[in-house]
């Protein structure tokens, strides 16, 4: 008898525990989640709350043969601006639910899928290297449009925020100087440096899929 | 005690003087380097190796000329008055795709229906599927349904062209006037010092795979010689015991990296080992200039 109510006093113990700790890891003092629609469908972006977690698996090393994975600086082109957690997800809430943006995830497919940000699309760096043949292929998903002289026109293009695995990796901002190259307006085009790497570090939400959608 | 020790010190600067301002002789030390930005040889040849040259007919006159082409004429800077450094003029080059002739070769003998030879994918065909999983991404996200444009691939052109039994003259034309437009890429070991593409090695190699896919023998290998080769140079390095044979071969109007291997070794496989014995002098394979003079390395077993 005495050691089922001990179990009963546990029990309601852990659980007051778990409810309280919900609110305890929070991404800003007001705010608890992000939540944005793509194209018809709901995400939600909240931080992990087990306060003993830590980094595992790759994204927990901290030395990477440079090159090619060389740290890169907080600006990376001209005109470009670099962002943060916080404004990838305001990022997300507006320009991406609006359907006037989109976040790119610049590693390759592989790493893709072993998990990325909510919402982020797939297209890596070399794609957008202009010895790719079909680079205007994908510049003409992104909303550019073709002139007749066989340039692009990229006044009704998206808005692109790049990420890749971390502060160590070059392709996002590879990818930022071929869409340069090949005429993306730097205003529309926004670097979050911290990466993958940077996301999983303060515990936000992963998504493990093939291509979003 | 003095004067000696400012006699000694004024005689020290003295010396010194000389030494930094080499008022006698400097003229001599004038840049000895490559002015004209032809390529600088680098022979083989180790320190304490002893060369000789022996057997190279070169043709002084159409080496001359090759370097001519290779450099733009010295001009003057107006306002500083220093003389430019000379650019080298690059010809437009077809765009080139990663496909190895080889594999193209073989799925044009598999769509002419050849016995025994299965298509393989090409590289071209890979970046093609990657970039239709691209646009299926964006398209997921965005909802607008995009199109991946179709294209000309020279497989289609040359098979087209030998179903309707086109000459070989026609297909160099229709070739090189799609490579022109930008509307095909091809493989980078095709294109030629003039930047055009060389459709006299891919014809050729079509022959070779097909008769080696029906059983046919190995293509043997020529007998190059500075006779018969022209551009063609050999050099005799003295080595401790032995003599050895160092070819160099300078590109010609008109050569592809693809034809020098044919020269050399009988089939364009073997370009890769030339590439690789060029690495300083050829960023990548299509990049070949009239006037480089390239180490032509020997092949065991081939």
């Amino acid at each position: 008898m005495k050691t089922l109510a001990r179990h009963a006093i546990t029990a309601c113990l852990v659980a007051l525990a778990s409810s309280a700790s919900a609110q305890d890891v929070r991404i800003t003092t007001f705010k608890t989640e992000s939540t944005f629609t793509l194209n018809g469908q709901t995400f939600t972006i909240q931080r992990e709350q087990d306060q003993s977690a830590t980094l595992q698996g790759d994204f927990a090393r901290t030395a990477r043969a440079c090159p090619p994975d060389c740290i890169q600086p907080i600006r990376v082109a001209e005109g470009v601006m670099t962002i943060g957690e916080l404004e990838v997800m305001r990022y997300l809430e507006s320009t991406v639910s609006d359907g006037t943006g989109l976040l790119l995830d610049t590693r390759g497919p592989q790493d893709f899928a072993t998990g990325a940000i909510p919402g982020a699309v797939n297209v890596p760096a070399a794609t957008l290297h202009e010895e790719n043949r079909f680079r205007d292929d994908i510049l003409r998903a992104l909303g550019a449009t073709s002139r007749g002289d066989g340039t692009l026109d990229y006044s009704t293009a998206m808005n692109l925020a790049v990420y890749s695995g971390g502060v160590w990796s070059g392709d996002a901002a590879q990818a930022i100087k071929n869409l340069l190259a090949a005429g993306y307006p730097p205003e529309k085009l926004f670097y979050y440096r911290g990466g993958m790497q940077a996301w999983v570090h303060v515990g936000l939400t992963v998504q493990t899929s093939a291509n979003s959608g | 005690m003095i004067r000696t020790v400012v006699a000694l010190f004024v005689f020290a600067v003295f010396i010194c003087g000389l030494i930094v301002f080499r008022p006698f002789g400097g003229g001599d030390e004038t840049v000895a380097q490559d002015r004209l930005g032809t390529p600088v040889e680098e022979t083989a040849a180790a320190n304490d190796e002893v060369e000789v040259t022996r057997a190279a007919p070169q043709d002084i006159a159409s080496l001359a000329e090759a370097a001519l082409q290779e450099t733009a004429p010295l001009a003057t800077d107006p306002q500083t008055g220093l003389i430019e450094a000379p650019r080298r003029v690059d010809v437009a080059r077809p765009s080139t795709d990663d496909t190895r002739l080889s594999d193209m070769t073989n799925n044009v003998l598999a769509e002419l229906g050849f016995a025994g030879v299965k298509p393989v994918t090409t590289n071209a065909q890979t970046q093609r599927q990657s970039t239709s999983e691209i646009l299926a991404g964006i398209e997921a996200a965005t909802g607008n349904t995009s199109v991946l444009q179709e294209r000309d691939t020279l497989e289609a052109i040359v098979i087209a062209a030998l179903r309707a039994g086109t000459s070989d003259e026609e297909i160099d034309q229709i070739v090189n006037t799609a490579a022109a437009e930008g509307t095909v890429a091809v493989p980078e070991i095709l294109v030629t010092s003039d930047g055009r593409v060389d459709t006299h090695v891919l014809l050729t190699n079509i022959v070779t795979q097909a008769q080696l896919a029906a059983g046919g023998p190995a293509p043997s290998i020529p007998e190059a010689t500075p006779e018969n080769t022209q551009g063609m140079e050999v050099r005799v390095v003295q080595q401790a015991t032995e003599a050895v044979q160092a070819r160099f071969y300078t590109v010609q109007p008109g050569d592809s990296l693809g034809k020098i291997s044919i020269t050399f070794f009988g089939s364009v496989e073997h370009y890769e080992a030339i590439f690789e014995a060029n690495r300083g002098l050829l960023s990548s394979p299509d990049r070949i200039r009239v006037g480089q003079r390239l180490v032509i390395p020997q092949i065991d077993n081939v």
